[in-house]
């Protein structure tokens, strides 16, 4: 209980503070997180929709598949990651390995299942009418697909909020493809994981508090917008 | 306008709609009447072109971005009553402004001027009703199929809908109602 304590208390010590370190890997942590999930959901909102309204065959073995893919495991995604990124990788040439760019990849790759198969779900079970009076309207299919996502507004913010949680609290990828180097790929949690592994427990469990935080921010945020679009 | 002959839908191995011959000519009003589940929005459906799944013949000399179909329930989309009805006509590439006038324009028609900036959730039936009608009117369609339309309307409200439906010139109607219809407002019925 001490433990937890002192943690609250170096958390608050360290948010006051502004210590360049955690406010260089809480940055990190933000940026890569959401140019991640937002690269995802440019190709996975489509996608998921696509699923949702269209009737071809494997149709279904592809959301089992986008489903089955949400819970990909991270250190497994590094070090696919790893493989692709490194010198004698395909994507080698792009000097990847060790950068925050190759978090971000990493990181799209776990964000894409789940904004696919969460945004999937939330089309598909839009009233039927929502589709047959926007196409009765003469909505093309992009202004359709735009009216799509609307009507699914909340489950669709769900999806975002829900791939966002996962990176930003994802380890494997990060420790593995970015390789926690001070000032340039550590994240809230690789620094999370350094700390508590050299015996720094309450300092651990600060930054952990602050990628809650940094948690609780964003779903007040998605809780808030989907609340005011609905008004 | 649109030909109809030996039109049957099945569902599940049963017939759910089925028309022998019907023909309804460029203008025109008909009233489709019949019993609860005679096929009355089936046929609807069928002309809206929302179902392929029949056999038989149904021509419909439109284009379907010149038809439109009101639901028996129809969905209104989130947000105001004035962004649902300009919704038609921005599809169809109206600026906004152009498009807003058009949308006053019926929404005075119907009487409902003044729901234009309320959300859509916040609306009764009948309220619905108007809204889901001044949207189909609002972009002038050539044929309007519209399903049970007046439902949920006081006397003054089914008046009001009644006399605009009666002074559209140039659109095919087609009106499906379990009942019979107010005097004048269709030429023919065809009984399912």
């Amino acid at each position: 209980m001490q433990l937890l304590w002192d943690g609250l208390t170096d958390a608050m010590r360290l948010l006051l503070s502004g210590e360049p370190l955690v406010v260089s890997a809480a940055w990190r942590s933000l940026w890569i997180t959401s140019l991640a999930v937002a690269l995802a959901a440019v190709v996975g909102l489509p996608v998921g929709a696509w699923l949702a309204r269209t009737s071809m065959p494997g149709n279904r073995l592809l959301v089992l598949m986008f489903r089955a893919g949400m819970a990909l495991p991270t250190v497994f995604v590094g070090m696919v990651c790893y493989a692709m990124f490194s010198r004698r990788g395909p994507l080698g040439p792009f000097e990847l390995l060790y950068t925050p760019w190759g978090i971000v990849l990493g990181e799209l790759l776990l964000a894409f299942p789940i904004i696919v198969g969460l945004s999937h779900g939330a089309i598909k079970s839009l009233d039927p009418r929502v589709a047959e009076t926007a196409w009765t309207l003469g909505a093309g299919p992009i202004r359709r697909w735009k009216t799509y996502i609307s009507e699914a507004r909340v489950g669709v913010l769900l999806a975002l909020l829900t791939a966002f949680a996962r990176c930003v609290t994802e380890l494997g990828i990060a420790m593995i493809v970015g390789g926690n180097i001070k000032h340039r790929t550590r994240t809230l949690a690789t620094a999370t994981a350094f700390e508590t592994s050299r015996g720094e427990f309450a300092r651990g469990i600060a930054l952990g508090i602050l990628l809650l935080l940094i948690a609780l921010i964003v779903a007040g945020l998605i809780g808030w917008l989907s609340h005011e679009e609905k008004r | 306008m649109i030909t109809i002959s030996q039109l049957d839908v099945h569902r599940e191995g049963n017939s759910i709609c089925s028309v022998e011959s019907l023909s309804i000519p460029s203008a025109g009003r008909i009233g489709v009447l019949g019993a609860n589940g005679s096929g009355k929005t089936t046929l609807l459906r069928v002309m809206a072109g929302l179902t392929d799944e029949f056999s038989g013949r149904c021509q419909v000399e439109t284009d379907h971005l010149q038809r439109t179909f009101v639901h028996q329930h129809p969905f209104l989309f989130r947000g105001t009553v004035l962004s649902n009805i300009c919704y038609g006509l921005r599809c169809r590439h109206r600026n906004k402004r152009a498009a807003t006038d058009q949308a006053m324009h019926w929404l005075k028609r119907l009487d409902i001027e003044h729901l234009a900036n309320r959300t859509t959730y916040k609306l009764s039936g009948g309220e619905i009703r108007r809204v889901a009608l001044a949207r189909a009117l609002a972009f002038e369609p050539q044929l309007l199929l519209l399903d049970e339309p007046l439902a949920e309307l006081d006397p003054q409200a089914t008046e009001t809908v009644c006399a605009i439906l009666c002074e559209l010139k140039n659109t095919t109607l087609v009106i499906a109602s379990p009942t019979p219809l107010p005097e004048g407002l269709v030429q023919n019925d065809y009984r399912l």
